[in-house]
This record gives structure tokens, C-alpha cells and sequence, in this order.
């Protein structure tokens, strides 16, 4: 017996086994992620959300510096060992690995065919193009005679037990030993898994494979070739490298019985720290680059990226939304995986609340609620009069919703939807204020970059609005709240992965590539925390239109 | 309880464009400028405190009433400068080294003021000495250091283990979304508050356990 004290761990299957003491592990989440179980920590383990509640079944846990006795529920981010105890992880708190993976894309300029690597006919005749996101990663197995998308495979980054995004990854990274880890997780736990699959479904021998692309953040880049990536954790954020490497697979330690570790993958060369060859990719997929009109590129993500092109000059802005859109340090939000609410439809006068879930799973089995939702949310509750222009409800709209869907606590009122668990889920005043920074981030940044350029948006011929969150918002709604300001739905086409876009780009016509090289000298950065006038635009953006 | 001046309204509600001339209307009726400050700035930030606390407003609002009495102060600091005028405790405020993020800062250096803090503001980016040099020029009774960052913490810390071997004996209290009660007792200073409204509470509190 040690003097810590021993903590078991039941899981779902009715095993037991005993939690290893870790030192250096701080909270029993961190302890249980690095047995392996990882938990939906998606507040960064702040204590915020529910997602990595524990049932403690027996013994007691230290929460908040004071014993807790079982039974009890508690946050695993916010509990300590403290002598014995054993906890119930419920199948919700884990990690959900069935990833909504954005595959589709589409590519908005004809091109050649000139394959990064030659094929040979009867011999190595297949590429790979690779997207690695931060959360998500997609491999395309490529015919390089004939440019033709023999297969896709896709699955979640498997870094993200280190941090699920890239400052916690960065930060994560200092430890030499978690850098080499983390370059095992992409290399051979991600992407090995992922060609092996998409190799497979094409029915091709991995001995025919003469090379792949990879489009990703400046991060990820880092991360996979093993560069250290801590100088992009602090100002001035300066990459270690942008242009584009190419490696050889065995240097990688990519090691795929057949495949040859001397076949190159080439990395899509970069724009700078925060705006990464991701980005890169979609101003030539997307074919902006060579817009006759004015046009903007929109990438909202957890760090939202936004570049402008006018008579062919090019500028851009990082701008950082926080995971609020993911479902990050909302009460009940959640990426949008299966079960998860992902559409909402809301009326006042009379009181209507419509639900539905991705998947079509039925709303009593709903999990959360993901990014799509919470627009609808912000946009309808605005319109129909619930919510003030602060984002907060108003009293007399208020006292319309009929009580069941009113949930309130703590002086914190929240519209209750008759989905998921017991008590339902609800959307908090909280939660839309988290909301309201995210949608603040990415409209004021927009704003700020036009006007820099001095571009109205109503001037914009074209608005590409890449990612996996633009592919499942309401288009109507993202203009309505403000997180597409001042634009109109016939200016915005929705892109889709651009980045992955750009890979394939670059595997069939290695043109393209050069492209992307020159763009690190023609785009002009804006750093949006040195625009006097930003912290004033952020703030007007915090209100709803 | 008397019905609030215009100015505090306006402040509370946010109205910054009509602050000006509110100022102006109580400079004409002959109140000084740091009667103004301490009758009619300070009144409306403690509400807005107050407000946040009870969960009444949330930081939106805070930052909007805070741009609002921005302006005010925008014309009153040069007339307070040129009276003279020295407040009773002074606070220096900055974020560290590596981190651009400011607004949460400023936020916090605003709602110190309208607690009538003087408040010396670093800006962004500051390195451990630079502090240091701050602090020994202006003997301030408290510092606050911002990040928003993770991957500045370590800066956090190296400012606070700064500040302590020079030997000053400042209090240091610590602020910005990833920082925690625990963080902020592991690198040694003596508070740490997670919004700008528990930031007032606090710093009154240090300030008036000192005197
Ligand atoms: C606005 C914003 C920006 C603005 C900053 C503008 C500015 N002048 O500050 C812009 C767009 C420029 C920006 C840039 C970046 N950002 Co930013 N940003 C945000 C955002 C959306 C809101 C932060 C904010 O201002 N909140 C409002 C204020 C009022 O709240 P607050 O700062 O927390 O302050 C309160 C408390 O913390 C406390 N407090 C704060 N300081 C102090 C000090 C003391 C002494 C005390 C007592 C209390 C206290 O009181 C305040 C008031 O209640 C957050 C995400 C989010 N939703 O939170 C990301 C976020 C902070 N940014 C992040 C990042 C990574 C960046 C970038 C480095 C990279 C990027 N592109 O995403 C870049 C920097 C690039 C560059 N070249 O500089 C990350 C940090 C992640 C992490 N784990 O560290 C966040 C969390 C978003 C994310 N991606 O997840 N960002």
C-alpha cells in the first residue's frame, strides 16, 4: 500500500484497475489521461463544463481543497487524489472518437496536370495528399496518371491528449520528450492508421506510392517535422520555418511495410506563424488569389484566419476565437458529433422551440450542444426579441417562455431545451457571453482587416468561407449575429477544407506550389493587437445587431 | 437613495458619446476635476462592480461602461495632472513578456481607476525589468500582471521572482484567463483575482490591510 493512497478506476465494461500515481499529474484528469483515458476536457480544465464529469462510488477525492465523500459526482479536472477511493467513468465524459471529418471541398480553379512526383507507370504511380488539422486529419489517396481521388481516410489528431489546440500543444512541446511523442502521435499514430486505410479502400500496394503533400497549420508543420515550436507560443510568434520542406518518409519514422522510406512528402510552404500553409492552400485553391473583385477568405476556427484580396494585393489577420464554437467552456456544449443538437429554430409569439441533432438522433438521447446551434441561438433570440442587444434576455420576452423551457440559477437564467439528459440542456446568459467573444473575435477582425484596406464589405465580389464550421452554420444566421458583418448570403461561398483542397492541388500540379511559395512575400500581416482601433471594434462586435 | 447624476448614468449604461458633454456641463457648474472623478465616475464603476458580482451584467457591459468612462477620463486626467492632483495610492499594471493581449488589462486598470486608483499602465509586452524600473520609479503599494496566453505564464513567473530579488516590497497580484488561484500561489504573489470586479475587491482589501 503507498502513502498516496490507491484510487480505482471502474470502467463502463465493469473493469477495475488501479490509477498509477503520476508524480507531476495534477488533477485526476490529467492522472487519467495519462493512463490512457482520456476525458472530454474540452474547457481546457478549467473546472467550466461538465464534459469530464466522474461518479466517485466509494472512498473520497480532494475538489476545490476540501474532501469530497462519495457517492458523489465530480469534475476529474477539478479533483485530487486524496486517499482511497474509486471512481465510475461515465460514457459521456470520454473522449468521442467518431470525429465529423471535413472531406469535402471543392476546388474553384482548373488546373494541370503535372504531378509533384513523376508517376511511373506500372511502378510508383500513387500519391497521398494529407490535411493534418489540429483536431482532425484526412489522408487522399491520389491516381497520379489520371489526378483522379482514389480514396479518403479520416480520424482525429492524435495529439490531442496533449492539448486540444496549438497553445496547449505549444506549451506542451517544451518538454523535449512530449515533442518526440508528439511527433509519434501525428507520424505514426495518425497518419500511418489513416494511409494504411485510405491505401486499402483504393486498392493500392503501399509499394506504389511515390510521395504525398501535406497542407497544416504552422504548428502542426512544426510538430511533424520535430521542430520545436515554442517560439510560436509568445510575441512576435516567429516560426522556426515556412517554406516548403520536403522529408522523406523515413526520416519521418513513417514506416509502412512496403512503402518506401525514401519517397518524399512535401510540405505546403507557409504565410506566417498564425496564418500557416492551411491557409496558403486555400488562397490558391479557392482561386482568390486571381479574383477580378475583391475577395475575402474565412477560416473559423478555434483561431480564425481572414485574408483579403483586392486588385491583387493580398493582406491577412489571425484572429482568435476560442473554442466557443466547438462547444468550448459552454455548459453544454460539445463539438458537433453525433447526438449533438446542431440546428434550432425559435419563436416567441407564439413560443416555438424546433430541435435537431447530427444524425437524426432523437433529442432525448441529444449529448450537447455543438456550434451550429448556438448561432441559431443567437441569431433567433435576437430577432424574435428574447435576447437584448448585450446578449442577455429580456424581461418581458422573457416571462413569455413558458416555464419549462425557463431554467434559472444562481441569479443565471438559461432557455431549457427538452433534449438530453434529465433537466434538460440549456443555453445560459453565460454561455452567450462566452458566445458573443468568439463571434467578436471573428467580426471585428474581419472589419478591421477591410478597413485597413479601406474595402467596404458590400464591396467584396466573393466571401470563401473554409472549415468544417462553415460547412454546418446557418449562412443567415452567421450575417444576422455578426460574425459575418455587413456581408450578404450571394457574396459567400462555402469552401469547405480548403487546406485539404490545396494538398491535392499540389500533388497533381506542382505549379500550384510555387504559387503558394510566393504568397509569404506578396501577403501583407496585420497584427490585429497593434491596430489601435481594434480593441474599440472588438468591443461594438460584443453586442448583437 | 438620491437618483444618480447623469454622468453616473451614463457611465453605468455605457454611453460614451454622451460623456463628453456631461463633463463638460459639470466642469461649468464649477466642480473640480477630482470632485468629478470622486463624486461622479467612481459612484457609476462601483455599481457596475457591484452589478457584475450579483451576476446582473457580465463583461460585455463592464467593457462598455469602462470605454465610457474612458472618455471621461480622457478629459479629466490632463486637468487632474495639471491641479496637481496625486492620488493616495498609486498601482502599476502591465502584461508580460511575449503576450499582446491587453484588453482584459485595460479593463482592470479602468475599473481601478474608478475605484480612484492612480493607475500606471506598461502596455503589452513587458519584460521582468522593465517592471522592476517601473516599480522603482513610481513606488507603487501594488502591481498587477495580466496574461492570456499559457505559454506566458513562465514569463508571469519570472516577472514576480524578478520583482521579489530585487527586493521590493510591492504586493503583486496576478490576473488573465488561464491563471488560477493555485498558479498564482505556486510563483509566490500575494493575490490573484479572475475578473475585473473580484480585481477592485481585492485590491482595496490589499491596499487597506497595508495601511
Ligand atoms: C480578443 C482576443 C484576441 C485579440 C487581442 C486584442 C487585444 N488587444 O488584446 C487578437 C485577435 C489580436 C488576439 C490574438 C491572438 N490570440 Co487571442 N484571444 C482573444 C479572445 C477572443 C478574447 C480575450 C479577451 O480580450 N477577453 C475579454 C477580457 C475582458 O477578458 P480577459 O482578458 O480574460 O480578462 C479578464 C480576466 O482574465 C481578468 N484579468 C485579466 N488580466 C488581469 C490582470 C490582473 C492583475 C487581474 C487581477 C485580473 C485580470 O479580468 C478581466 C476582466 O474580467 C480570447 C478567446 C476568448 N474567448 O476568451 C483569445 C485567446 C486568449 N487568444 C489566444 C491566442 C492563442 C492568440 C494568438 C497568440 C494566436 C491566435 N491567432 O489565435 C494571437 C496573437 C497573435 C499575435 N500576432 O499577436 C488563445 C490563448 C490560448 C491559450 N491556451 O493560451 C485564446 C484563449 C483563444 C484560443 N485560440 O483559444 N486574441
Amino acid at each position: 500500500m503507498n502513502p498516496a493512497g490507491s484510487l480505482k478506476v471502474r470502467l463502463p465494461t465493469g473493469e477495475v484497475f488501479a490509477l498509477p500515481i503520476h508524480p507531476d499529474e495534477r488533477s485526476l484528469a490529467g492522472m487519467l489521461s495519462a493512463a490512457g483515458l482520456s476525458l472530454n476536457t474540452r474547457c481546457g480544465q478549467r473546472g467550466l463544463c461538465r464534459g469530464c464529469e466522474v461518479e466517485l462510488i466509494e472512498g473520497s477525492l480532494t475538489v476545490d481543497g476540501a474532501t469530497v465523500a462519495a457517492p458523489a459526482i465530480v469534475k476529474a479536472c477539478q479533483a485530487r487524489r486524496d486517499g482511497h477511493g474509486t471512481i465510475r467513468i461515465p460514457a459521456r465524459s470520454r473522449v468521442e472518437h467518431r470525429p465529423q471529418v471535413g472531406e469535402t471541398f471543392a476546388i474553384g480553379i482548373p488546373y494541370a496536370h503535372q504531378p509533384l512526383f513523376t508517376p511511373v507507370p506500372g511502378g510508383r504511380d500513387t500519391g497521398f495528399a494529407v490535411d493534418i488539422g489540429t483536431t482532425t486529419v484526412v489522408v487522399l489517396c491520389v491516381d497520379l496518371v489520371t489526378g483522379a481521388i482514389l480514396s479518403r481516410a479520416g480520424g482525429f489528431n492524435e495529439q490531442i491528449r496533449f492539448g486540444d489546440n496549438v497553445i496547449t500543444r505549444i506549451e506542451a512541446a517544451a518538454k523535449p520528450e512530449n515533442l518526440a511523442a508528439m511527433q509519434r502521435a501525428i507520424v505514426h499514430e495518425t497518419i500511418r492508421p489513416l494511409l494504411l486505410q485510405a491505401a486499402e479502400r483504393a486498392g493500392r500496394a503501399l509499394e506504389r506510392f511515390a510521395g504525398g503533400a501535406v497542407a497544416g497549420n504552422t504548428t502542426m508543420l512544426h510538430l511533424l517535422v520535430g521542430e520545436d515550436p515554442t517560439s510560436l507560443g509568445s510575441a512576435p510568434f516567429t516560426p522556426r520555418f515556412l517554406s516548403g520542406r520536403q522529408v522523406l518518409a523515413g526520416e519521418l519514422q513513417l514506416i509502412v511495410d512496403g512503402l518506401s522510406p525514401e519517397i518524399p512528402l512535401q510540405l505546403l510552404p507557409g504565410i506566417a506563424g498564425y496564418i500557416g500553409a492551411d491557409i496558403a492552400a486555400g488562397v490558391i485553391a479557392t482561386g482568390m488569389a486571381y479574383d477580378e473583385v475583391p475577395s475575402l477568405l474565412v477560416d473559423i476556427g478555434t483561431n480564425g484566419e481572414i485574408l483579403l484580396q483586392s486588385n491583387g494585393q493580398l493582406s491577412a489577420c489571425a484572429t482568435a476565437a476560442g473554442p466557443a464554437f466547438e462547444g468550448g467552456g459552454l455548459r453544454c456544449g460539445t463539438r458537433a458529433v453525433e447526438g449533438a443538437v446542431s440546428e434550432l429554430r425559435l419563436g416567441l409569439n407564439p413560443f416555438g422551440l424546433e430541435l435537431k441533432t447530427v444524425g437524426d438522433v432523437p433529442a432525448g438521447r441529444a449529448g450537447g450542444i455543438c456550434g451550429s446551434a448556438y448561432l441559431d441561438f443567437l441569431a433567433m433570440g435576437r430577432s424574435s426579441g428574447l435576447l437584448s442587444s448585450k446578449g442577455r434576455f429580456e424581461p418581458a420576452a422573457w416571462e413569455q417562455v413558458p416555464e419549462p423551457y425557463r431554467h434559472q440559477e444562481d441569479r443565471e437564467r438559461a432557455l431549457r431545451l427538452p433534449a438530453g439528459r434529465p433537466g434538460g440542456l440549456t443555453i445560459s446568459e453565460v454561455d452567450v457571453a462566452l458566445l458573443l467573444q468568439a463571434k467578436a473575435a471573428i467580426g471585428a477582425g474581419i472589419e478591421t482587416l477591410l478597413e485597413t484596406a479601406g474595402i467596404r464589405a458590400a464591396d467584396l465580389g466573393r466571401v470563401y468561407l473554409a472549415g468544417g464550421f462553415g460547412m454546418h452554420l446557418n449562412l443567415g444566421h452567421a450575417i444576422a449575429c455578426g460574425l459575418l458583418p455587413g456581408l450578404r448570403r450571394e457574396q459567400i461561398r462555402v469552401v469547405g477544407n480548403t487546406a485539404l483542397a490545396g494538398a491535392l492541388l499540389a500533388l497533381v500540379d506542382r505549379t500550384t506550389l510555387e504559387e503558394m511559395a510566393t504568397l509569404q512575400a506578396r501577403v501583407e500581416i496585420i497584427e490585429l493587437n497593434l491596430v489601435p482601433g481594434f480593441e474599440d471594434c472588438f468591443i461594438e462586435h460584443l453586442s448583437l445587431p | 437613495m438620491n437618483e444618480l447624476h447623469p454622468l453616473t448614468q451614463a457611465i453605468i449604461a455605457g454611453k460614451r458619446k454622451e460623456v463628453p458633454d456631461l463633463v463638460a456641463q459639470c466642469l461649468a457648474a464649477g466642480e473640480s476635476a477630482s470632485a468629478i472623478v470622486e463624486h461622479r465616475l467612481v459612484p457609476g464603476m462601483a455599481i457596475i462592480g457591484e452589478k457584475f458580482k450579483l451576476n446582473e451584467i457580465f463583461v460585455p457591459e463592464m467593457l462598455i461602461a469602462a470605454r465610457a468612462m474612458k472618455e471621461a477620463l480622457k478629459v479629466l486626467e490632463p486637468l487632474l495632472a495639471a491641479a496637481g492632483v496625486k492620488p493616495e495610492h498609486i498601482v502599476v499594471i502591465g502584461t508580460v513578456e511575449g503576450d499582446l493581449h491587453d484588453i482584459g488589462k485595460n479593463l482592470v486598470a479602468m475599473m481601478w481607476k474608478g475605484a480612484n486608483l492612480g493607475v500606471i499602465d506598461l502596455g503589452v509586452n513587458v519584460p521582468p525589468a522593465r517592471f522592476v524600473e517601473a516599480i522603482r520609479e513610481h513606488q507603487p503599494e501594488l502591481v498587477g500582471l495580466s496574461t492570456l496566453l499559457t505559454t506566458t505564464m513562465p514569463a508571469m513567473r519570472d516577472t514576480v521572482k524578478a520583482i521579489r530579488d530585487a527586493g521590493l516590497s510591492v504586493k503583486i497580484v496576478v490576473g488573465g484567463a488561464p491563471i488560477t488561484r493555485e498558479f498564482a500561489r505556486e510563483i509566490g504573489a500575494d493575490s490573484y483575482a479572475p475578473d475585473a470586479g473580484s480585481a477592485v475587491d481585492m485590491a482595496v482589501a490589499l491596499l487597506q490591510g497595508k495601511a
